[in-house]
């Protein structure tokens, strides 16, 4: 299938491969950290937070006292209404998307940004005005609010708002709805990690799963998913003409020619491109240089249709220089593998039930510009692991980030090698909720032990 | 994209244009440079940030003046677009003044000043009152 070249110095290839890293691995550590500090700060009950979750506390409303049997017992079939729940809301995403309703799926998106930006953010900003006694009046308070919630509405609904911008609103985002989920009874927040990341891994690999029922519909329509994803920057090299290369990568396609210029696994793999079906408004995660649309423009039937390469797009990106590659015109390239999926999440008290559908996005991928993908629903659940681990004790917390970390680093090695989209929760929750329970039950025996004999601080 | 050079000599020469080379003079709008938008999309977007920003939203202002940040940095750069960002430069600093004094009075001024209204305006008790973080 691929072919790569050996062509870059060993030096660039770090460079390029530890920026990309880093700048995956950054947003989903700040994620997870803010997440761990409103929880050490707004030490709220538990039991307070139920009636918000009863989504998921379904099935079985725990209490402290329960057998632990009875609670294991209520976790597991919590999380199992739970996945079915999530299931189900993506089967009707994939319908939608089938029959083409993204103009409704976008305006789903941004009315579950909405209600997460101005109900859960006021939430828990008035969390932290009572905790801190902050003086401020509701006048000031309300018109911030509201300003922050339409701006962030504004910058999921417009295809080219500042980068910084958006990432920043989809990690408060990540973080509103991680805080969200760790007010979840202790037992079930643990099973639920445990059954999405096995949902995760079914409904990516597995042929009837929605998510790459989804990812194959994205790919044969040259469409893109509309929801909420993290995109990191694309990684530049050297100082090139910015107007007229940038890096991109080549996904392999059963039905294009295969074209690497790149030696690095991880860093120049396939080439993954998307189409605009619509206007620029659902090109939620693409960019063009504006004179490349009007050169391209012409060029992109050629693109898709012809599958033995001999295309004039595939002349350019042959034509390698030190790794460049021309841009292409995102129109009607190659699709991104998304991975997409509902959630449901209920808010507020129990009338006004939204379900986040659409909202949340799980799986890694390669966008079109060659920058990593990340489902905004991956750095939910981690925040949510590190924010319970943070419940417990620091060191948990320690041991769980490094495992999410060691996780994350892992899922994107299988990316470049597999280079197809892959479930990014798996590996990180599995080895993080390992870490946690290893560390709770062996790891603080010892270290208190040690620290009461004076061997270590 | 080439300043005139001998063969046209220029009595006025302009270097402030858009595609001089000049090299204070920005070749991209935005502050995403290449990844973002192109001259001509820019205006759009800045008419739009600047109009939307009456309607109570001086946070899309100071998104608008981010955004574009080499508009505003370098005068004499992007005429079209300039003017809007400016305005919303301007717009956002007098709301910003306005609104931080009023909170400032409200926080330092407190009851002595305001007197049983205070405590009817400040968040945490209307957020107790409304119940607003109940969850019940």
């Amino acid at each position: 299938m691929a072919q790569t070249q050996t062509q870059r110095p060993c030096s660039s290839v770090l460079d390029s491969l530890g920026e990309e890293i880093v700048r995956i691995v950054a947003p989903v550590s700040i994620c997870m950290f803010l997440v761990v500090i409103l929880v050490s700060i707004l030490n709220t009950d538990s039991s307070l937070f139920v009636a918000s979750m009863s989504m998921v506390t379904i099935a079985y409303n725990e209490t402290t006292s329960d057998s632990t049997w009875d609670k294991f017992l209520g976790a597991l079939l919590n999380s199992l209404a739970f996945v079915v729940l999530v299931t189900f809301a993506t089967f009707v995403l994939v319908l939608l998307f089938y029959f083409r309703c993204t103009r409704f799926l976008k305006l789903y998106m941004a009315f579950s940004t909405f209600i997460v930006l101005l109900f859960l953010g006021g939430e828990v900003s008035i969390f932290l005005i009572q905790k801190f006694s902050t003086p401020i009046d509701c006048i000031t308070f309300f018109l911030v609010l509201c300003n922050f919630a339409v701006v962030g509405v504004l910058t999921v609904f417009i295809s080219k708002m500042a980068i910084l911008v958006t990432q920043g609103y989809l990690v408060v985002v990540g973080i509103l709805v991680a805080y969200s989920f760790t007010m979840l009874p202790e037992w079930t927040t643990w099973a639920l990690l445990v059954a999405m990341a096995l949902y995760d891994l079914a409904a990516v690999l597995l042929p009837i799963g929605p998510l790459r029922i989804l990812v194959e519909l994205a790919i044969s329509r040259d469409e893109e998913i509309p929801a909420l994803v993290y995109e990191a920057r694309p990684v530049k090299h050297g100082s090139l003409d910015p107007r007229e290369v940038a890096q991109r990568r080549l996904w392999r396609e059963r039905r294009v020619q295969s074209l690497n210029a790149n030696n690095s696994v991880l860093a120049h793999g396939p080439n993954n491109a998307e189409s605009h079906s619509d206007s620029g408004a659902n090109a939620g995660d693409n960019w063009d240089g504006a004179n490349l649309v009007r050169e391209n423009a012409s060029l992109n039937s050629n693109l898709n249709a012809d599958s033995s390469g001999g295309s004039y797009g595939y002349g350019n990106l042959v034509s390698v220089e030190e790794g460049w590659l021309r841009v292409q015109e995102t129109d009607s390239d190659l699709s991104a593998p998304l991975m997409d999926r509902g959630m449901n999440v209920q808010l507020g008290r129990g009338e006004d039930t939204v379900s986040i559908d659409n909202l949340m996005l799980e799986g890694i991928g390669l966008a079109s510009s060659g920058s990593i993908k990340l489902g905004l629903g991956d750095f939910i659940f981690y925040s949510v692991l590190v924010g319970r681990a943070a419940m417990y004790d620091y060191m948990t917390v320690y041991a769980c980030y490094l495992a999410i970390i060691a996780g994350l680093g892992i899922t994107l090695m299988l990316l470049a090698f597999y280079q197809k989209a892959l479930p990014a929760l798996p590996v990180s929750v599995g080895m993080g909720v390992l870490f946690y329970f290893l560390t709770r039950l062996l790891l603080e025996v010892f270290v208190v032990q040690c620290s009461l004999n004076l061997l270590l601080f | 994209m080439e300043a005139s050079q001998g063969n046209h000599p220029n009595p006025n020469p302009n270097p402030n244009r858009n595609n001089s080379v000049a090299s204070s003079v920005p070749v991209w709008p935005t502050i995403d440079g290449p990844l973002g938008l192109s001259e001509e999309e820019s205006v759009g977007y800045a008419r739009r940030f600047y109009k939307f920003g009456f309607a109570l939203l001086p946070l899309l202002w100071a998104v608008n003046c981010f955004y574009f940040w080499p508009a505003l940095r370098h005068s004499h750069s992007f005429p079209r677009i300039r003017p809007y960002v400016v305005g919303s430069a301007i717009g956002f600093a007098v709301f910003a003044t306005l609104l931080s004094s009023w909170a400032l009075t409200f926080a330092i001024g407190g009851e002595r000043l305001f007197g049983p209204v205070w405590d009817q305006l400040v968040m945490y008790n209307l957020a107790d009152r409304l119940g607003l973080t109940g969850w019940s």
